[in-house]
């Protein structure tokens, strides 16, 4: 019987999935989003976690890029 | 002016299936800060965003022959494509100091320090308002008149002037000088002329002194009335003690008369000094920019103390050699290590006729001693600032430069040397003319002081003060300015690449994504302190850097310097690239040998330094830095290692603009991409992309067919270097602990000076360091530790910029 889940794919470079592997696996057991790792640059996550996934990276970029005090 | 040059990031690719489009949050507006030098980001503080209008300036009706903007606010718009540019920028580099320089547009900006200079160096204040008023587009701002006014009142009005060994306090304003008698101290130091007896205590002596000869300003002032600048003026002067001149400068520092004086060199007229009998050989011509310098420090017969900033490798020693050859008495050079005292050396001999017994090193290693009554000494400034016991030698040798009186104080590298060093040296050597030379960008030596001064002028007095015994230690008052002297010329880098004076260089920065394992590593918490280590050893990384190695060496026959800070990377990469490496523990000999090696031999072609070889060491072969890991966001640094490739190879024709050769020098800046490295590599970009400098971001290095030529291609290899990387201790991937050998001068300004204790203990000599990494806090996360807050700024502040 074919059991179907609803979630996301996400595809991004190597490093990002590495960062998001990293963000699941700091998350408490109840919380883990990561459904499968598909490959090094696929994932299947859980639908609801796409704005969280997202403000993480941007606050991550943002800690390394320097922007020119004007 | 400000976004111009900087490259834009363009967003990762992060896709997701739903179709929402990713926004990037607005950036924090607050400045991060990595705990960077303090002076290095001050020069930001005063340029708070504000929207400015400029509606109502009104525009001269033939605008578009002149070549400036001035604004109200104190900064000046230059364009560079005008045909007054050579001559507007001469005068603007006099006046204002640059805040950034690209290619079409300067900015400049009004400071009562750059005016000081300005005033320094022969100009008036009459004379920088006109002409600034000739050459802008639009009516000189009320608001700019005023604060040229305010700025220059008092200024250059008083000089002190060394005349047959006497000083002499000289103003062309009698009433100037009526003032500073009427205070207590100056009127005492006054000595009276023997023959003139009590012929009244209000009469001065008058001479004559010759005006400017330099003639630079004045073809722009053609209509305008400045014979008296070229005729000879009538000066007013009184002769005072010379035991008292320390006591007589400071009643005339802004916390008291505020009539800072200058200082002047009448060498031709000094006939107690022996002269040295030394000329600049034929074949040294100096180029058009160095004649400027050093008609800037000659412009009226007499030696004037200062600063000429001219970019790493674009000559500065000629520069300081001829100007020792025009006052041709006794110089005293003082250099940042052992290795640039061989090449100051060298530099004498080879562009002067001086005479092999005329000149002598005096290093730790190298006690020389010149015979006769007049030479060059060329040594280090911890040689004379050392503080503990010497051996008897030295002690004799040091006893003879205390005593003698230099024509000539002549100071290489001045931005790296800490004040309370200056200001011990200034106070053991008596010299009647000081020169600093310098490869970086003026503002960046004093910055904050620019504003500090303006406000707690009384404060930086006092702790400027040198008395005998006790040298007041305030790290954070480093004002070469009154230490040393004004700028007196400062040389803009593009224009010297146009006229082929200096190389053209490519930069790049190239982006290694890091691999899967090394990324994961670097994102685990219990990591941060290895996070440099990490990013720094990143395979990608290493076989970008040996691609680019091979490259060069192989198909165009270049010379390469690899830059690595971390000791760690920096022997894992040249051990398994097999080249040579010099870090701080590398012996002279060693140095030497390496080096030859690196000159002479078609077989070395890359050689590996840590920050050894940021300064000073001089590889004039090496047209390629490849740069691995660096200190943090360090501005000065990056500077500083482009600098090591300036000097200009190959035939002039060539490298001219429309030239065979359109870059002849590269630099390239390898980074871990979504890494802090990232971070640290635009913000040290900074100040080149100030300079006009624009870097071209590469991605796709080494090209995917490169595949097992290079090495860590396997992914087994890759892990053992990973694990090697982990394995190693902390200290051991962190930053190099330079040893500091009694020589050296190395860059960061936090440092353990030798205490009595050590001295006594007989460990002086070893003197040890501390470096401000910033990685404990950039690690910890706290990364926004240091908001600048424009509202948090301090009320003295607001009222100046608000």
């Amino acid at each position: 019987m074919v059991n179907a889940i609803k979630g996301l794919f996400i595809s991004c470079d190597i490093p990002m999935a590495q960062f998001i592997v990293n963000l699941n696996a700091s998350l408490p057991a109840s919380q883990k989003f990561i459904v499968h790792m598909l490959d090094n640059t696929h994932m299947f996550v859980q639908p609801h976690v796409a704005e969280m996934i997202r403000s993480r990276i941007a606050e991550f970029r943002d800690q390394n890029s320097y922007e020119k005090p004007a | 002016m400000t976004g111009h040059g900087e490259k834009s990031r363009p967003s990762k690719k992060i896709k997701l299936s739903n179709k929402e489009e990713h926004r990037p949050t607005p950036v924090d507006a607050e400045e991060i800060d990595f705990g960077d030098d303090p002076d290095e980001d001050s020069r930001y503080d005063d340029r708070i965003v504000k929207k400015r209008d400029f509606t109502r300036l009104e525009l001269k009706p033939d605008h578009m022959n002149r070549p400036l903007w001035a604004c109200a606010d104190g900064r000046i718009f230059l364009e560079t494509f005008s045909a007054l540019y050579k001559q507007a920028y001469d005068f603007l580099i006099a006046i204002a100091e640059p805040v950034c320089r690209p290619e079409s547009m300067h900015e400049y900006n009004l400071t009562p320090h750059s005016l000081y200079a300005a005033v320094s160096v022969g100009l008036e204040t009459e004379t920088v308002i006109t002409v600034l008023n000739k050459l802008s587009k639009t009516k000189l701002p009320k608001e700019m008149i005023d604060f040229i006014h305010a700025s220059t009142s008092n200024y250059g009005k008083v000089k002190l002037v060394l005349k047959k060994n006497r000083y002499f306090v000289e103003s062309p304003f009698p009433e100037v000088l009526k003032k500073l008698l009427k205070d207590e101290a100056i009127s005492r130091a006054r000595i009276f002329p023997i023959e003139v007896g009590s012929q009244g205590n209000d009469s001065f002596t008058i001479s004559k002194t010759m005006g400017e000869i330099e003639s630079g300003h004045q073809e722009l002032l053609n209509g305008v009335d400045v014979a008296a600048a070229a005729e000879e003026k009538e000066t007013h002067s009184f002769e005072i003690d010379p035991a008292q001149v320390e006591n007589v400068k400071q009643r005339c520092l802004p916390n008291a008369l505020n009539y800072p004086m200058l200082e002047e060199y009448d060498f031709r007229n000094d006939t107690v000094n022996p002269d040295l009998n030394m000329e600049l050989k034929p074949q040294a011509q100096p180029r058009p920019y160095q004649e400027k310098s050093l008609s800037k420090m000659f412009g009226n017969g007499r030696a004037r103390s200062g600063i000429i900033v001219l970019p790493c490798g674009a000559g500065k020693s000629l520069v300081g050699v001829s100007a020792a050859c025009r006052i041709r008495k006794s110089c005293l050079c003082l250099a940042t290590n052992a290795v640039s005292v061989d090449q100051w050396a060298f530099q004498f001999k080879l562009w002067s006729t001086i005479r092999d017994d005329q000149i002598c090193r005096f290093t730790s290693d190298s006690k020389e001693r010149f015979r006769g009554n007049a030479g060059v000494v060329v040594t280090t400034y911890n040689m004379v600032a050392f503080g503990g016991k010497r051996s008897e030698e030295s002690e004799k040798i040091i006893e003879e430069i205390r005593n003698r009186e230099w024509g000539l104080l002549l100071m290489d590298e001045v931005h790296v040397v800490p004040a309370h060093m200056f200001r011990k040296v200034i106070s053991i050597t008596k010299s009647h003319c000081k020169l600093g030379l310098t490869g970086l960008h003026y503002i960046q030596i004093c910055g904050l002081l620019y504003n500090l001064q303006i406000f707690l002028s009384a404060y930086i007095w006092t702790g400027l003060h040198v008395s005998a015994t006790l040298v007041r230690e305030d790290e954070r008052i480093t004002d070469l300015n009154f230490l040393i002297g004004p700028k007196l010329y400062e040389a803009n880098w593009l224009d010297l690449v146009k006229g082929g004076f200096i190389a053209n260089v490519q930069c790049a920065e190239v982006w290694c994504p890091m691999t899967k394992e090394f990324f994961a590593e670097y994102l685990k918490k219990e990591n941060s302190k290895k996070k440099q280590a990490l990013y720094v050893m990143n395979p990608n990384k290493f076989r970008a850097c040996e691609f680019l190695i091979r490259f060069h060496e192989q198909q165009r026959g270049d010379k390469i310097i690899v830059f690595a800070d971390n000791l760690f990377a920096l022997t894992e990469y040249a051990m398994k690239l097999r080249k040579p490496m010099i870090y701080g523990a590398t012996s002279h000999i060693e140095r030497t040998r390496i080096l030859y090696a690196f000159k002479h031999s078609p077989d070395v072609n890359t050689v590996f330094l840590s920050k050894v070889g940021d300064n000073s060491i001089d590889i004039p072969e090496a047209n390629v830095i490849i740069q691995i890991s660096s200190h943090a966001g360090s501005r000065r640094q990056e500077a500083q290692r482009l600098g090591r490739i300036l000097r200009a190879k190959g035939r002039l024709q060539d490298r001219m603009s429309g030239g065979k050769e359109e870059y002849n020098a590269f630099f390239y800046s390898l980074v871990s991409t979504d890494t802090q490295e990232m971070y640290y590599s635009t913000k040290r970009q900074q100040f080149l992309i100030d300079q006009g400098y624009s870097f071209k971001i590469i991605t796709s290095l080494p090209p995917s067919d490169s595949g097992p030529d290079l090495s860590y291609h396997r992914l087994d290899e890759q892990l053992g270097l990973l694990s090697k990387v982990l394995n190693a201790g902390d200290d051991a991937v962190g930053l190099e602990q330079l040893e500091e050998d009694a020589d050296d001068i190395a860059l960061q300004k936090a440092r353990r000076s030798v205490g009595s204790m050590s001295a006594m203990s007989g460990a002086s000599g070893m003197v040890y360091m501390e470096y401000n990494t910033g990685r404990g806090k950039a690690g910890q996360g706290q990364i926004k530790s240091k908001p600048k807050d424009p509202s948090k700024r301090h009320v003295l502040f607001k009222r100046r910029f608000g």
